[in-house]
C-alpha cells in the first residue's frame, strides 16, 4: 500500500520539474509561480477551506468512477449523473420550506442520489440487457443531462421573474449550513469522507465488493463461478451514479442553492483523473481530489499575482496523469526492483504472467 | 546449428535457468523434456527472442541472436509455437494468420489469399480449420494451437520450436503432425519439440535433452534410453500412478442426470444434439472427444453459464466445475490465491457473515488448502499468476473439492501437467469419487480417461454415445472420437 500511494506523488514531483522547464522557457519564475499556487490553495484558513470546497464534488465523482472502474465498467458519465442529481435536488428543494431542517436536507440528498442512480442505472441496464458499451451510453447520457439542465432552467424550473436562466433557490430548510462562516465549510465534506471509507469497506470487506472486483478482473471466471454479471452490472452502475448524483445534490444544497446552466465545470471528467491517480482506491480518492482541488483553487492566485493563465494548471494536471500512467509500465517496475530489490510490495514482485516459468 | 550457451534466467527469487547449454543440429528433431517448472518454456522463450536472459547467449550458425527480440529471431528464421496460444481474441482466424508469412506483404491485405494458403497447408496436415470469418475468442484450445502451428509454418522457418503442441491434438491429427515434423527434418530444418510425453519424444526425436529445475541433467538419444529412464531423470524420483482399480469404485444412485440436452448457437447451428447420460455417486464417467465437438458448451451448460435450448439437467446437490482454460475461465490471475479460492460460492459463504467478508478467515482457509493440496506457493497472499501451471491446477482442484460438491465436472484438467502433477490431480479426483462424489471428466486425452474412468462416453459433433467395455482400446476409441461409424 505505501508504495502504491507514494508513486503518484513521485509522479507529481516529476511533473512539477517538467512544468518548471516550461515556465522558464516562458520567462516566468517557477518558484514564484509555485509559491503563488501554494499560497492560493493553502495560504490561509479560507484558502484551505475553499480548496476543500472545490475538492468536494471531485471526491463524490471520484468515488463514483473508482467503484465503476473496479468492476471494469467504464463509467464516463459521472458528469451527467451529477447533473441529474443536482436537477433532482434543485427541483425538490424548492418545495421543502415547511419541513424541519434535517428532514429537508435528507430529502434533497436522497433525491440527488436517486436521480444519479437512475441515470447510471440506465447505462448499466443497457450494458447488461442489450450489450450496449457503457462508454458510449454514458457519454450520450452526459449530453442528455446537460441539455436537460439547460431546458429546465429556461423552462419548467426557471425563477418566477423569468429574468435569469436559473431556478429559484431551494428552501432555506434544505440548505446545508456553513459551520464556520464566512468560510464555506459544510457537512458535505464529512459526508464525502464517510462515503470514501464506506466505499473502501464495500470493495474490500464485503462479499458483494469481492464479486464486483472479481467481475472487474476477469469477467469470464466470475461468470463461471456463479456471479450474476448482468444484475451486478446494473447495481454497480446505479451505485456509481448515486455517488455522483449525491455530489450534485451536495453542491446544490451547500454551495449554489440553485440550478443554472453548466453547473458542473467538468467534475465528472476530472473525476476519472482523480480515480486513476488514486488507483481506484476509495480512501486515496480523498487526497487525490484534494490535490486537484488545490490546483484549481491555487490557479486563480497564480493568475492574479504571476500573470500565468489558469489553463496552465490544466496542463499540470494532464502531465500528472500522463506521468502516473507512464510510471505503471513494467520498465518502471523493473527499474524499481533493481534499485530497491524485489521485496517491496508483493504484488509487484511477481513477474508478469507471460514470463512465468513453465506453465 | 542452434546453440544456447550458459543461459541463466531468474524470475524474482526463482532461478528458472541455471547455466544451461543446449544445441540442436540441422536435420534433427530435438526433444526437450522436463517437469513443469523445469525451465523448458523459459529456454524456448530465450531462443525465440521473447525473453532476454540474465547471462549467456543464443547463436544460430555462429551468429549471435539479438537477446529479447522476437523480431530478430524470426528474421533469422526461428519460429515458435507457444503453449498458451498468442492470438488476437477479437480478430478472425484469417486476420490472425495474416500476421504470418501467408500474407505476401503487398499494399493491400488479401485475406482471401491468406485463407486459401492456410487451407492448402491445413489440408496437407489434416488440420480442420474454423468456419470462414470466425473470431478466435470462442474457439477451443486445440483449434488455437492448430492456428499457431500454421502461422509458425507460414514463415517457412529454419528452426521451429514447439511448446507442448501435441497435448491438444486428436490421435488422428497427431500422426499427420508427427509426419510433418519428420518432413521438416528431412528438409534439413531444426525442430525443437518441448514435451512431457516421453513416449512421443522417444518415437519422434533424434536426440533428447532433459531439464530438471533449470539445469540440463542428461543429453541422450532414443536408442540409449527408455521412458522409465527419462522419467527418472526428469523427476529424480519415481512417481506412483494412482491405481483406480484398487480403489474399487462402485456406482451408486444417479446424482447428475442429463436428459435430451440440446443447444443451438446464435446462428442456429446445433452444437449439442440431445445428450442424455447419468453419473452415479462414487462414479467417474469420462467423455472422450476431439476438442471443439461441443465439450466447452456442455461444460458451460453444466456450470450454468448459459441455458440449454432444450432438455434438462438435474443434480442431487452442488456441482463444482473446473473449466479447461484455467487462465481465462478458472482463475483470476492478478488476484491473490485466497481470493481465487473464495471465488467459489460455497467457500465464500464459509468466510462471510451477513455480507461481511472475514479476510483473515479467508486467508486462513487459503493456508489450510495450500497445505492440504500441496500447492507450491509462498503463501495465501501470493498472486495466482505467479504460480506454475501445475500449481494453478492444484489450486482449481483444491477449490472444487473444498467446496464439498456432490458432483465435479472437470474439463481437460491435466492438460500441460507433468507426470507428478497429473498423478496428484488424478489421486484427488479418485479420492473424491471414493468418498461418494460423482465425477464427469471431459478430456481429449484417452490415456487419462482409460486410467481413471469407470464408464466412457464419446462425444462427436455434438452427439454422445456410450461405449461398451470391449471398445476400451485406444485405437478403437480414437476412431470413434473422430466420428467414424461402424
Amino acid at each position: 500500500m505505501p508504495s502504491s500511494i507514494a508513486k503518484p506523488f513521485a509522479a507529481l514531483a516529476l511533473s512539477a520539474a517538467l512544468i518548471s522547464i516550461v515556465l522558464v522557457a516562458l520567462g516566468a519564475s517557477p518558484i514564484g509561480v509555485f509559491a503563488a499556487l501554494g499560497e492560493g490553495a493553502f495560504g490561509n484558513w479560507n484558502a484551505c477551506v475553499d480548496t476543500i470546497v472545490k475538492s468536494c464534488p471531485l471526491i463524490f465523482t471520484g468515488l463514483a468512477v473508482s467503484i465503476a472502474f473496479s468492476g471494469a465498467l467504464w463509467n464516463i458519465g459521472a458528469d451527467g449523473q451529477l447533473t441529474i442529481g443536482a436537477i433532482a435536488a434543485g427541483a425538490i428543494g424548492t418545495h421543502l420550506g415547511d419541513l424541519p431542517h434535517s428532514i429537508a436536507v435528507a430529502i434533497v440528498l436522497a433525491a440527488g442520489a436517486i436521480g444519479g442512480a437512475v441515470w447510471g442505472g440506465i447505462a448499466g441496464w443497457l450494458r447488461a440487457r442489450r450489450d450496449v458499451n457503457e462508454v458510449i451510453s454514458t457519454i450520450m447520457l452526459n449530453f442528455v443531462a446537460v441539455q436537460m439542465l439547460s431546458w429546465m432552467v429556461h423552462g419548467p424550473l426557471m425563477e418566477p421573474s423569468r429574468a435569469y436562466p436559473t431556478s429559484s433557490p431551494i428552501a432555506f430548510a434544505a440548505q446545508l449550513e456553513f459551520y464556520f462562516p464566512p468560510s464555506r465549510f459544510n457537512l458535505g465534506m464529512l459526508l464525502a469522507v464517510v462515503l470514501a471509507v464506506a466505499c473502501y469497506m464495500l470493495l474490500f470487506n464485503t462479499s458483494a465488493g469481492f464479486e464486483l472486483r472479481a467481475m472487474g478482473r476477469n469477467r469470464r471466471a466470475a461468470t463461471f463461478y456463479g456471479i450474476r454479471i448482468p444484475a451486478l452490472t446494473v447495481w454497480v452502475m446505479a451505485l456509481s451514479g448515486a455517488l455522483a448524483g449525491l455530489g450534485g445534490a451536495v453542491q446544490v444544497s451547500a454551495i449554489s442553492h440553485r440550478l443554472y446552466e453548466k453547473l458542473s465545470p467538468g467534475w465528472g471528467f476530472e473525476a476519472i483523473a482523480v480515480a486513476l491517480v488514486a488507483r481506484l482506491n476509495p480512501i486515496a480518492v480523498i487526497p487525490a481530489a484534494l490535490l486537484f482541488g488545490a490546483l484549481d483553487n491555487g490557479s486563480q492566485a497564480m493568475q492574479r499575482t504571476q500573470g500565468i493563465s489558469p489553463e496552465l494548471v490544466q496542463v499540470i494536471q494532464a502531465l500528472v496523469i500522463l506521468i502516473i500512467l507512464a510510471f505503471d509500465t513494467p520498465a518502471w517496475t523493473g527499474l524499481r526492483e533493481n534499485i530497491f530489490g524485489a521485496a517491496g510490495d508483493d504484488a509487484s514482485a511477481v513477474p508478469p504472467v507471460a514470463e512465468t516459468p513453465d506453465a | 546449428m542452434l546453440r544456447a550457451i550458459a543461459i541463466t534466467k531468474r524470475f524474482g527469487r526463482t532461478l528458472a535457468l541455471d547455466g544451461v547449454d543446449f544445441e540442436a543440429r540441422p536435420g534433427e528433431i530435438h526433444a526437450l523434456v522436463g517437469e513443469n517448472g523445469a525451465g523448458k518454456t523459459t529456454l524456448m522463450n530465450v531462443l525465440a527472442g521473447s525473453l532476454a536472459p540474465d547471462h549467456g547467449e543464443a547463436l544460430l550458425d555462429d551468429h549471435r541472436l539479438q537477446a529479447g527480440s522476437p523480431r530478430a529471431a524470426l528474421k533469422a528464421g526461428i519460429a515458435a509455437v507457444h503453449q498458451s496460444p498468442m492470438l488476437f481474441e477479437r480478430m478472425t482466424w484469417e486476420e490472425n494468420l495474416a500476421l504470418g508469412g501467408f500474407d505476401t506483404g503487398g499494399e493491400l491485405l488479401d485475406l482471401v489469399a491468406v485463407a486459401a494458403r492456410a487451407r492448402a497447408l491445413a489440408a496437407k496436415l489434416g488440420f480442420e480449420l474454423p468456419p470462414a470469418g470466425a473470431t478466435v475468442e470462442n474457439r477451443s484450445v486445440a483449434e488455437r494451437v492448430r492456428l499457431e502451428v500454421l502461422r509458425a509454418l507460414s514463415f517457412n522457418p529454419r528452426v521451429l520450436i514447439l511448446d507442448e503442441p501435441t497435448s491438444v491434438l486428436a490421435p488422428s491429427e497427431l500422426r499427420a503432425f508427427l509426419d510433418l515434423l519428420r518432413n521438416l527434418r528431412t528438409e534439413g530444418r531444426i525442430v525443437v519439440l518441448i514435451t512431457h510425453k516421453l513416449a512421443e519424444a522417444i518415437a519422434v526425436a533424434d536426440r533428447i535433452t532433459v531439464l530438471r529445475r533449470g539445469r540440463v541433467v542428461a543429453r541422450t538419444t532414443p536408442a540409449e534410453t527408455s521412458e522409465e529412464k527419462l522419467a527418472g531423470l526428469m523427476i529424480g524420483e519415481i512417481v506412483v500412478q494412482p491405481d483406480a482399480a484398487a480403489m474399487q469404485l462402485r456406482a451408486g444412485d444417479p446424482v447428475l442426470r442429463v436428459e435430451n440436452l440440446t443447444l443451438d448457437d446464435r446462428t442456429g447451428r446445433r452444437v449439442l444434439d440431445g445428450l442424455s447420460f447419468r453419473v452415479g455417486a462414487g462414479e467417474i464417467v469420462g467423455i472422450a472427444g476431439v476438442d471443439g465437438n461441443g465439450q466447452t458448451e456442455l461444460v458451460e451448460l453444466l456450470a450454468g453459464v448459459r441455458s440449454p435450448s432444450d432438455g434438462k439437467m438435474t443434480s442431487g446437490g452442488a456441482v463444482a466445475v473446473i473449466p479447461q482454460n484455467r487462465d481465462l475461465d478458472g482463475l483470476i490471475l492478478d488476484m491473490r490465491l485466497w481470493e481465487n479460492l473464495i471465488l467459489a460460492r460455497p467457500l465464500r459463504e464459509q468466510v462471510t457473515s451477513h455480507g461481511w467478508l472475514n479476510t483473515s478467515r479467508a486467508i486462513e482457509l487459503g493456508r489450510e488448502l495450500i497445505e492440504r493440496f500441496r500447492i507450491r506457493a509462498p503463501g495465501p497472499e501470493t498472486i495466482a499468476g505467479a504460480l506454475s501451471g501445475g500449481n494453478r491446477q492444484r489450486l482449481e482442484v483444491a477449490r472444487a473439492i473444498a467446496s464439498r460438491p456432490r458432483v465435479i465436472v472437470a474439463h481437460n484438467i491435466c492438460r500441460g501437467l507433468d507426470l507428478a502433477a497429473t498423478a496428484e490431480v488424478h489421486r484427488r479426483i479418485l479420492e473424491f469419487a471414493a468418498s461418494g462424489g460423482a465425477v464427469l471428466l471431459i478430456s481429449s486425452d484417452l490415456d487419462e480417461l482409460l486410467a481413471i474412468c469407470g464408464r466412457l462416453l464419446i462425444i462427436s459433433r455434438g452427439k454422445i454415445r456410450e461405449t461398451s467395455p470391449d471398445e476400451r482400446d485406444p485405437e478403437r476409441l480414437g476412431l470413434l472420437m473422430t466420428g467414424a461409424r461402424d
